[in-house]
């Protein structure tokens, strides 16, 4: 093992929604710079485990431990998640009518500054560090005056997620089926954002169902998640397998490593 | 008091007042006063059992000892103790328990506008009016609109005749300082043909006792012109407003009504609007922002009688503590009210257990060309968008805090007037802190 801490570490995680338990005992090490790609089938625990990575509330901890930069992650509210770095792309970002986006945030990132304890942005730093960070999505300022997400077509969603991503510069980003209902230029945009914001020292889990997404965003270590737990682990070559041979492969060489 | 001794206040401050018209007795404006008197008499004030009235019970408003005010009052007024809008250049007009107070009003000299009293000359000299006059607000059809009907003493006439350069505010305020007072402001705006105006009315109440004001503004928007009136009850927990207002929209004129309820024990705002020439447009606009034992109880009807007519409604509540609200959103599609476009909407957020709304949209539609629809949403806010904010590193009670305000400010965002604007979204800012 490298000398280094851990980004994430989770351990034989079990969780579910209403009783109904979804992961199985996951475990999981991100390192500093490393992407790591969670694949799988529908129904697998894909978003399950996205979800509680950020704390969503209704989703229950049976069982196991997540540790986030040395810290307990599940006795942490979703906020204070946020303000020790971890950043949750959603599959299906909120519309929220009456909230520009550019007042979203700066309430975001001045709560998350504050959490850190810095001073909160002055106006005009906030503007400029704003514009320089929509230019990694090709995101046009009219975004910034209107309601956040109203409105916004599928591939707008995304792109502004990312720039979320650039101005609040999470450690840990996961992305949760982020490719999702987008076409190739916006899958291709929203990825060289993604690679943009790399660095040594943050991480990044990409959550997909499908391939196409890790030829733009590589990813060193792919898991394939079936039926609560991670079934396989590789490189960046297994996922072309998977695309490859499909989901079954997986499912049948299942009870064999188990 | 009782209802019998509030009758008897009426009648009694009606005979003063009708000792006092000396030759004018036999006027029409002593004659609608006396006609109205009479339409009191018949409907005398709505209980709980009366559908109009079924969640907003006056009696309890009543307790007061509400002396009717028959004159202006005598001692000055600290003109800062009345609320203004901040950051707003505005025109003024001030009365005070329904009586106009020129040294605290400032009024707009230009040929684009006539502000006067109404009086028998003005209405022998003004054949729009005189035809108009009490007939957009009928009082036998409403036993609050009779009520001032019969004691209103000052009724103005805003007779818009062009461009109005800013907004004219018109500022009602109660005094209450020496006992408990009903007052009865009276407001007939007429916009000529192409004129535009802006005209925001805001209620006050000064002094301890308890304060109730019964207003009736009529309006009438003649063809090609654009009428934007904005109300605000942003008054003390000891003063009630009961408030009548209707337009008429002539052709292709537009009016927007929009009613911003922010405190007070009781509001009651009626507003009509009926779009009588093809081409007219009314927008109807209210925000209510609620806490304690407050009501607000907003009664609209949208009038669809001429064919091509738009309308579009959206009103938003927010309820706290123990506040109630009430809307009732009614929209009528006359027969030969063909190709009519209407829009209704009304959404409200329950903050608190206690809280409460009671909702009633009716669309009653003759016309068989018509666009129309309606809807209503009661509950709280969205959890997934509270679960979007809190990721985003912003606190639970923080995330609260912005989704209600802009619940509440979208309103407002239909309203094109920036500063006056502005002062809306700090007022319902102010409600919700």
């Amino acid at each position: 093992m490298s000398t280094m801490q851990p980004i994430l570490t989770i351990d034989n995680l079990h969780a579910g929604i209403e009783g109904r338990e979804i992961l199985k005992g996951i475990s999981l090490t991100v390192n500093p710079g490393e992407i790591h790609a969670i694949m799988g089938p529908n129904g697998s625990g894909k978003s399950t485990l996205a979800s509680v990575l950020a704390g969503r509330e209704d989703y229950e901890v049976s069982g196991g431990s997540v540790t986030f930069m040395g810290k307990d992650l599940l006795d942490m509210a979703p906020e204070e998640r946020a303000g020790e770095g971890m950043f949750l792309a959603f599959q299906y970002p909120v519309e929220i009518p009456g909230v520009s986006t550019a007042n979203f945030l700066k309430t975001s990132v001045n709560a998350v500054r504050k959490y850190r304890g810095q001073e909160p942005l002055e106006a005009a730093a906030f503007l400029s560090l704003m514009r320089e960070k929509m230019k990694l999505v090709e995101m046009d300022q009219s975004f910034l005056s209107r309601s956040l997400n109203e409105g916004f077509s599928g591939g707008e969603k995304k792109r502004n997620e990312v720039f979320q991503m650039a101005m609040l510069e999470p450690t840990l980003s996961v992305l949760d089926e982020t490719d999702s209902g987008l076409d190739i230029d916006a899958l291709r945009i929203v990825a060289s954002g993604v690679n943009a914001l790399r660095s040594p020292s943050n991480a990044t889990i990409v959550i997909t169902h499908y391939q196409r997404l890790l030829d733009y965003i590589v990813p060193d270590f792919v898991h394939v998640l079936v039926n609560g737990r991670i079934a396989m682990s590789g490189g960046k070559e297994l996922a072309l397998e998977l695309e490859a041979k499909g989901y079954d492969w997986v499912k049948n060489t299942e009870p064999a490593e188990a | 008091m009782s209802l019998e001794r509030f009758n008897e206040q009426i009648r009694s401050a009606f005979a003063t007042l009708e000792q006092r018209v000396n030759g004018s007795a036999n006027g029409p404006l002593h004659g609608s006063r006396r006609a109205a008197m009479d339409a009191f008499s018949k409907q005398g004030i709505p209980t709980i059992r009366h559908e109009e009235w079924k969640y907003t019970n006056v009696l309890p408003l009543l307790a007061a000892d509400l002396k009717p005010s028959t004159e202006p009052a005598g001692d000055s007024i600290d003109a800062s103790a009345i609320g203004v809008l901040p950051n707003v250049d505005a025109w003024r007009l001030v009365l005070v328990n329904g009586f106009l107070q020129p040294t605290m009003s400032v009024l707009p000299t230009g040929p684009e506008i006539t502000i006067a009293p109404i009086t028998d000359e003005l209405l022998a000299a003004n054949g729009r009016v005189s035809a108009l006059f009490g007939t957009i607000t009928p009082a036998n059809a409403h036993p609050f609109v009779a009520v001032n009907t019969a004691l209103t003493q000052h009724a103005m006439l805003i007779h818009v005749h062009g461009v109005l350069d800013k907004p004219l505010h018109v500022v009602c305020v109660g005094d209450a300082r020496h006992g408990d007072v009903l007052h009865t402001p009276r407001v007939f705006v007429l916009a000529d043909p192409m004129a535009r105006a802006t005209i925001v009315e805001s209620h006050h109440t000064i002094g301890d006792h308890q304060s109730l004001d019964v207003t009736v503004v009529e309006l009438s928007a003649e063809a090609q012109s654009a009428l934007r009136y904005i109300k605000i009850v942003n008054d003390v927990d000891h003063a009630s407003h009961i408030g009548s207002m209707a337009a008429i929209v002539a052709r292709d004129a537009r009016a927007t009504c929009a009613t911003i309820v922010t405190g007070g024990r009781l509001v009651r705002n009626d507003l009509a609007v009926r779009l009588t020439e093809p081409g007219a447009e009314g927008y109807l606009y209210g925000v209510s922002v609620l806490d304690g034992t407050s009501v607000a109880d907003n009664h609209t009807v949208v009038d669809h009688i001429a064919p091509h007519c738009h309308s579009e409604e959206l009103y938003k509540g927010v309820y706290d503590g123990k506040s109630v609200g009430v809307f009732n959103g009614k929209i009528f599609v006359r027969e030969d009210a063909q190709k009519t476009t209407a829009y209704q909407s009304n959404h409200a957020l329950l903050l608190s257990d206690a809280a409460q709304i009671n909702a009633k949209p009716q669309l009653e539609i003759w016309a068989d060309d018509v666009k129309c629809s309606h809807g209503a949403t009661t509950g709280q806010l969205d959890d997934d968008a509270l679960f979007y904010l809190r990721a985003r590193g912003v606190s639970e009670a923080e995330a609260r805090t912005l989704l209600t305000h802009a619940f509440a400010a979208e309103v407002l965002d239909h309203l094109d007037d920036d500063a006056v604007r502005d002062h809306l979204v700090a007022l319902v800012d102010e409600a919700l802190a």
